[in-house]
């Protein structure tokens, strides 16, 4: 018999881990109470319920544009607000301030406050994941502009002197990489996030089932919830994230 | 040119400080157009925040978060170094921490854990500090391991070559060289536990700023919850220049010069 690469065992150890741990979890499940542990196939036919119950599907369609929403408004105002801080160097101190101080504020603070403001519904959740975005793209996309190359800032100025110009060709172009990878940073929080703001905040969402299936001890249910949110973020990752960044890296960096 | 400079700096300087004073005026007068409990006036909230300084029992709930952050940081630093440790001396393991443990750690939802834990612990403290244990140990891992990764073979190699008591290799050429980031790590976790605090607090607690806060939100009473959010800044900020920042100079000699690497 051949011995392995480690490579190969590496994978196999991690295969059997799985294997391994759901079989820990099935034998913990059948000695437990079904609303301490359900079982990992309980689990599976709840999270299938979500392919059949059209209302199941709306609230996970609601999460995913709860979660679209913030994303492009924190993206929009966070890098508005990054640019302002480099090409009007007067605000650079107010700006630093205002991420410091967005970056600090407790998250629950803002869904506590989001209910008293805007009441139970879309905006309220919506408002609670886009201010905790805020800080990640406006401290990111100052990065990315402290990081631009100056030489290559110098040589586009002595070719034109369109500042328009020079923003859409050059700098705008140096900046999708950085963007990309603070969306996919900030898609993970956000989709994290959008379950305290739903439940707190909403009345619709993966969050506001979660709430109701806490209020009835459902525990299956908030299993099932929590491995389809798990399950989406992954695809995301993978399918979307992943690929656009190594399209991006490829065109625009030459690292 | 220097002093055009220094002149632009105080400029940017005094705008800063101006759009606070601005913010704080019009704060004042949205709220005296506005029901107290929408928005309260800055003198309200001031006074809420007083209070934390004077009643005990909010003393005890700022001292019970504190206790059970401090806590949960140790224990979520500590997991993390023995989970990388674990894909370092083991490498076969090294699949199985950064390809499944990992990104399941990281897909969890705070909030999922929060719930799962009053499930599992009953409302207790071990539910708090199991939640947020558990939400900070994907950050400490990522450190951490991040700083074994820096580790320079040759110089691994080269204290191999000098010393065959792996403990002596261990004491004087890895521990120094990993420091600077389990410091880093347990900084990190610690910004992030402030803020997940209240999330865990919220289901599974009977102390603590995070049931002070539902309770002033279920009474509508938007100044307590803007002064806990504060008063969390505060403490955060007083834990973050007495204790992480000398920590950190400590582990790191070399970089002393370098900026603090931020959050």
């Amino acid at each position: 018999m051949r011995a392995l690469s480690l490579n190969t065992r590496r994978k196999l150890a991690a295969h059997l881990f799985v294997i391994a741990l759901l079989a820990v979890w099935t034998v913990a499940a059948l000695r437990l109470p079904g609303y301490v542990l359900p079982a990992p196939l309980t689990v599976l036919e709840r999270v299938g319920d979500f392919f059949i119950s059209v209302k199941l599907a709306s609230h996970a369609a609601a999460s995913i544009f709860h979660v679209a929403a913030a994303l492009v408004l924190a993206f929009a105002i966070g890098t508005a607000l990054a640019l302002a801080g480099r090409y009007l160097p007067i605000t650079r101190v107010l700006i630093g301030r205002l991420s410091a101080f967005l970056n600090s504020f407790s998250s629950v603070g803002w869904a506590l406050l989001a209910i008293l403001w805007f009441g139970l519904n879309d905006i309220a959740v919506i408002f609670v994941i886009g201010i905790i975005l805020l800080p990640i793209y406006m401290i990111n996309m100052q990065a990315a502009l402290d990081q631009l190359d100056s030489e290559l800032l110098e040589m586009t100025a002595s070719f034109t002197r369109s500042w328009p110009r020079a923003f859409t060709l050059v700098v705008l172009p140096a900046l999708y990489p950085f963007m990309l990878a603070t969306t996919r940073i900030a898609f993970g929080i956000a989709w994290k996030v959008a379950l305290t703001a739903e439940l707190f905040g909403g009345n619709s969402g993966f969050g506001f089932l979660v709430n109701l299936a806490r209020q009835d001890i459902d525990t299956s249910r908030i299993f099932a919830v929590i491995a389809l949110m798990i399950v989406i973020s992954f695809l995301a990752d993978h399918l979307l994230f992943a690929p656009l960044e190594r399209h991006l890296t490829r065109h625009y960096a030459d690292a | 040119m220097r002093s055009a400079v220094t002149r632009s700096g105080l400029q940017a300087r005094l705008l800063a400080d101006a759009a606070v004073i601005a913010a704080i005026a019009a704060w004042w007068l949205a709220s005296r157009n506005l029901p107290a409990f929408v928005l309260p006036s800055p003198w309200a909230t001031a006074q809420a925040l007083l209070r934390f300084f004077t009643e005990p029992k909010l003393m005890i709930d700022v001292a019970a978060t504190g206790l059970r952050v401090v806590l949960s940081v140790v224990a979520a630093t500590a997991l993390g170094i023995a989970l990388a440790m674990l894909a370092y001396f083991l490498p076969v393991t090294r699949d199985i921490v950064r390809k499944r443990v990992l990104p399941f750690l990281n897909a969890m939802p705070s909030l999922g854990w929060a719930i799962l834990a009053v499930i599992w612990f009953g409302v207790s403290d071990a539910a708090v500090v199991f939640a947020q244990t558990a939400i900070l140990v994907p950050f400490c891992f990522i450190n951490v391991s991040q700083g074994i990764d820096e580790i320079d073979t040759e110089l691994v190699e080269m204290a191999r070559s000098f010393t065959r008591q792996r403990w002596l290799a261990f004491r004087t050429v890895l521990i120094p060289a990993v420091a600077p980031y389990v410091v880093a790590a347990a900084r990190l976790a610690y910004g992030v536990s402030w803020k997940i605090a209240l999330i865990a607090e919220l289901f599974g607690s009977e102390r603590g700023l995070g049931y002070a806060m539902y309770q002033a939100q279920t009474v509508a009473d938007p100044a307590t919850v803007i002064a806990i959010c504060l008063i969390i800044v505060l403490v955060f900020v007083l834990g973050d220049l007495l204790v992480l920042r000398p920590l950190y100079h400590w582990a790191s000699p070399q970089d002393r010069d370098k900026p603090f690497p931020g959050i």
